[in-house]
């Protein structure tokens, strides 16, 4: 690079005070860590700077004299003498506002921004109070929707870039571009391409102005109305940070909080948008019993309680706790996990509990991989992999940083060298290994496609050195891999190997799994072998008493023991088996098999249509707690608005059960939990509320010394079709899907994809089908007619269906399908 | 995906192939998507888009800035009137007057028959021959507002295959400033550019 530094520091004064900074680093940002807020609307902290709205103008002392110049495109130079104040700067902000508002509408009254504004706030601040303008204004039709989440009025436009520059720069996009030139420009997206990314929220947030307005909060609210709460995002399991804002107890909008370890303040649009399954009128508020007439019916607490005591302790005392499971735990807060993880142990005495679905890697390799990355380790990595999920479609935030650092991307570098020229980082060697196309392909250096299933037969051949890039891209130097399961109908296990493999190759590993709470839930034991603080099952845990100590079953074992009748009964804490375990005939089978089923929900699912006992529960936004993400980070979740009707906190139902069967948990607050695990699970010592408040408000990392579990090489099986007949199955989630959450949300939930048979073009053609064709997929357990879309990206014989769509089918994991055309 | 004739993507490719970045190649793509269809229609913008790995919005912008990119459809002659100061001193306005006049048409404008198109336009540096008129890019020095009559009347009655410079500036031109450094003795065949930079249409001259 051209930018060697000669020294460290470098001293500037501005306003007579004087500072330190890194030499090369933005006059603007270093003023502002030191306490000087230069005024600016294009520049934003986590973007290049561009010098578009020249409201960041200061004076140097230059050596031909004082020069004004715009201070978030100047690197700071030693000795340097700035005065952001004097009545040079002070005409010069004038000046720039006045030119701003020339045909700016001032339509503050009727704008969502009006309050919170920063053209506004900078007016009042440093304009002129006056225009000279008195010509028409330029008109442009008011707000005109580029997407069903987004509007945009561009009169109120000040073209600042921020908008252009995130699509292009961060989320990689750019559907919404300058049009035109001068008097003319506009910001718009092309007639026929309207602005549906993932990310179009965040342009929302960053517009300077009114004139991008997210659609759900429109003419919800005035800010001064709102309360608001710092929290952490419900929707995955990279613990985004967030704002949660409300007003008459409801609510309206959720911003990205800059956490520089996770989200950077950042959101995608499911996390943005997708708090109105709060509100839904489908919550549910009150107890619901079955009478003996098969209906549910209304109940108080009491009634509902002493039935789920009575059943349950009926089944304990004739079966004993191995006839109880549960499953669920990772939508809530690592107190509501703990809860039911010492519910579960104690109080039931069985190991038969699980918070993962079935559908994600192994428990140990989750909860207890070394080395763990963090997510500040990708900015920093020489290469990165990719081996699991999309992450564009399942951690949104986590492919922003991905994609940041694939692309070089840095906020802070200075515009150009002394040829003029862009200097570039060079970016991380990415490698991506999936069944087919993903977000990050356009920007990896090496993309590896498989065919479903066959995973293990890749990573034998990369083991075996076939891939000499790969090899010599992993030799490079820090690597960081993110490793999952990239497919509903690859064998769990494989996650496992390919993370064993990779850190045999030096990498950190950073381990991939959706629901929220999946890590805490599993650091809280909601999983057959392990206890609280990544302790296995069957090692002393003296705190808990007497537990029971071999190894219970995970979701299918606890499924297939429902089916076969093993097992008696089901807790289901925000578990809904039916739609989440890929192989739905199965938990269908069970739940149906089931002698009792008591579920604690916010709604009803397809799952609880199978329970006894219906308690209403607390949800996002509700309860005070903590959650872990991927990387083992604790962050502080916060409620603000008032529970649904009669909901409770998890925590509190289960003890209220515990207390009828003449147990106890032992704490009658969350805080009181929080302190307990603070204390008894090893990993989470030290971990306090007050910690994460005060000393840590980014989130605390679990130090993972006391809990690890070495990853193993386990045998993983290999499908392939044996008759020209058969295809395999990929199916793989997407953002909006018809998960619980999403089906309660319908600004997102009609955004999913739906199901639909991806096929590549020279199968369609094989089956005589073109694109929106139907088809038939058959599977072990289930049929569907299906729409064909054509995908070149997939491997011949494979037939990918996006997992859990509304109104989709429920293939099952099964890999091995039939595929025909109908008509 | 595409509906441009082979020969035509042969030549996009030979394009690209000149840039160490394809996204360079945008400027030169348009001209070669207006002289496939005579404008850029919002499929050539996509085409364009899809041969870059660019979005159609990041290629329209690009378009949208440059007035020699059409996202209109324009006359099979366009009538390009400077009005910028050199020959706005002249008369240019005149001689925009009389044009419109004649062509019964508003500047900006494209009549009925797709036969004419009007504008006017910023200085084409060639002030020295100021006012200086246009026709599909092929430039007429020191007209008057009763050549450029002429000029219109031609255009609706001769209907030439191929414009070109030497040949109009002898039949409507007056003082002329300098020898044109543009080579121009193929003209254009159609409302975009025939000296070629970027040797998209016809042959390179220049290389
Ligand atoms: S829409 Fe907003 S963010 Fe985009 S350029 Fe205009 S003012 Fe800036
Ligand atoms: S903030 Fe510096 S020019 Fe806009
Ligand atoms: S002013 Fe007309 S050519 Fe320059």
């Amino acid at each position: 690079m051209t930018t060697e530094q000669k020294t460290d520091t470098v001293k500037i004064t501005v306003d007579g005070l004087e500072m330190e900074a890194r030499p090369g680093d933005l006059l603007i940002r270093v003023a502002q860590d030191n306490g000087v807020y230069i005024p600016r609307f294009c520049w934003h902290p986590r973007m290049r700077p561009v010098g578009m709205c020249r409201m960041c103008l200061v004076q140097v002392e230059g050596p031909r004299g004082p020069m004004i110049v715009p201070a978030c495109t100047t690197p700071v130079a030693d000795g340097m003498v700035v005065d952001t104040q004097n009545d040079t700067v002070a005409k010069a902000q004038e000046g720039v506002l006045e030119y701003l508002l020339i045909n700016h509408p001032l339509d503050c009254p009727v704008c969502d921004r009006g309050g919170e504004c920063p053209l506004q706030d900078q007016t009042m601040a440093y304009g002129p109070g006056e225009s000279r303008f008195v010509e028409e204004k330029r008109h442009y039709e008011k707000p005109i929707q580029i997407s069903e989440l987004v509007l945009l009025d561009r009169e109120r436009c000040i073209l600042c870039a921020r908008c252009t520059r995130f699509s292009e720069e961060i989320s990689g996009d750019p559907l919404i571009e300058f049009i035109g030139r001068g008097y003319n420009t506009q910001v718009n997206t092309f007639p026929n391409e309207p602005f549906r990314s993932y990310f179009s929220g965040n342009t929302v947030q960053i517009c300077p102005v009114g004139a991008l307005l997210g659609a759900p909060y429109r003419f919800r609210a005035r800010p001064w109305d709102l309360r608001e709460v710092a929290s952490t995002c419900p929707h995955c399991s990279a613990g985004d940070s967030i704002s949660v804002q409300v007003s008459q107890n409801e609510v309206l909008r959720l911003l990205g909080v800059d956490n520089p370890h996770t989200n950077q303040s950042w959101l995608s649009d499911k996390c943005r948008f997708g708090y109105e399954f709060v509100n839904s009128a489908e919550r549910l508020a009150a107890p619901l019993v079955r009478g003996s007439d098969g209906e549910l019916r209304e109940a108080t607490w009491v009634e509902a309680l002493d039935i789920v005591a009575d059943r349950l302790g009926g089944i304990l005392r004739e079966h004993g706790g191995g006839a109880v499971a549960g499953l669920g735990g990772a939508r809530g807060t690592n107190e509501d996990a703990y809860a039911f993880s010492k519910f579960m142990r104690t109080v039931v005495g069985s190991n038969h509990v699980d918070a993962r679905m079935d559908d994600a890697p192994a428990s140990q390799f989750l909860a207890a991989v070394v080395d763990r990355a963090r997510i500040d380790d990708i900015d920093s990595a020489a290469t990165i992999v990719v081996w699991g999920p999309d992450l564009k479609e399942e951690h949104p935030t986590l492919y922003l940083r991905v994609r940041a650092a694939a692309t070089g991307f840095d906020p802070n570098q200075v515009v150009s060298n002394s040829d003029g020229l862009k200097i570039r980082r060079p970016g991380a060697r990415l490698i991506v290994m999936h069944p087919r196309r993903t977000g990050l392909d356009d920007v990896a250096r090496h993309v590896l496609r498989y065919r479903p299933g066959a995973g293990g037969e890749l990573l034998t051949s990369l083991q075996a050195g076939d891939h000499p890039e790969i090899d010599e891209a992993l030799a490079a130097g820090p690597v960081v891999a993110l490793v999952g399961r990239a497919s509903m109908t690859e064998d769990p296990r494989l996650a496992e190997n390919v993370a064993a493999w990779l850190r045999d190759k030096g990498a950190k590993i950073l381990p991939l799994a959706r629901r929220a709470n999946t890590f805490g839930a599993l650091d809280m034991g909601l999983a057959p072998d392990l206890l609280p603080g990544r302790v296995p099952v069957g090692e002393g845990f003296e705190s808990w008493g007497e537990i029971p100590t071999t190894v219970g079953r995970d979701t299918r074992g606890i499924l297939e023991g429902l089916r076969d009748g093993d097992i008696k009964a089901l807790i289901m804490v925000g578990a809904d088996p039916v739609a989440d375990v890929p192989d739905s005939h199965l938990a269908t089978e069970a739940l149906a098999n089931a002698e009792f089923v008591v579920a604690i929900d916010m709604f009803h699912t397809e799952s609880t249509a199978y329970a006894d006992v219906i308690l209403p529960a607390l949800g996002f936004a509700e309860k005070e707690g903590t959650v872990t993400n991927l990387e083992g980070r604790v962050q502080k979740v916060n409620d603000i608005v008032a529970g649904e009707g009669q909901s409770r906190a998890d925590w509190s139902i289960l003890d209220d059960i515990a207390r009828r069967l003449g147990k106890e948990l032992g704490f009658a607050t969350a805080a009181e939990i929080a302190k307990e695990i603070s204390e008894v699970a090893p990993a989470y010592r030290g971990i306090t509320w007050d910690l994460l408040e005060w000393d840590e408000p980014m989130g605390a990392i679990v130090p993972y010394g006391d809990a690890t579990q070495p990853l193993q090489y386990v045998p993983v099986t290999t499908s392939l079709p044996t008759v020209a007949a058969e295809m395999v199955l990929h199916s793989a989630r997407t953002l909006y899907d018809d998960g619980v959450l999403m089906r309660h949300t319908p600004w997102l939930h009609r955004l999913a994809p739906g199901a639909a048979a991806y096929l590549h073009p020279d199968d369609a053609f094989r089956l005589g089908a073109r694109e929106g064709h139907r088809v038939r997929v058959v599977t072990k357990h289930a049929e569907a007619e299906l729409e064909v879309r054509l995908d070149e990206t997939l491997h011949r014989g494979v037939v990918y269906v996006p997992f859990n769509q509304p109104d989709g089918p429920r293939l099952g994991s099964d890999p091995i399908v039939r595929v025909t055309a109908i008509g | 995906m595409s509906d441009w004739s082979e020969a035509t993507l042969e030549r996009a490719r030979q394009i690209i192939a000149r840039y160490p970045e394809k996204r360079s190649a945008v400027m030169p793509l348009l001209y070669l998507a207006m002289a496939e269809e005579g404008w850029l229609t919002d499929h050539a913008i996509e085409q364009v888009a899809e041969l870059l790995d660019l979005t159609p919005a990041q290629v329209q912008s690009v378009a949208s800035f440059y007035t020699m990119y059409k996202r209109e459809p324009v006359g099979r002659y366009l009538i390009s009137v400077c009005t910028s100061i050199s020959c706005m001193l002249c008369g240019s306005d005149d001689v925009l007057h009389a044009i419109e006049d004649e062509a019964d048409l508003p500047a900006g404008e494209t009549d009925d028959d797709g036969l004419l198109t009007v504008e006017h336009v910023e200085c084409l540096g060639a002030c020295g021959g100021a006012p200086v008129v246009q026709v599909n890019y092929e430039l007429i020095e020191g007209v008057t507002p009763e050549k450029a009559r002429e000029l219109v009347r031609w255009l609706r009655n001769a209907t030439p295959a191929v414009v070109n410079t030497d040949e109009m500036q002898e039949l409507f031109g007056g003082r002329r400033s300098f020898d044109w450094a543009i080579p121009t003795e193929d003209g254009a065949v159609g409302p975009y550019p025939a000296f070629q930079p970027y040797g998209t249409v016809g042959q390179d001259r220049r290389s």
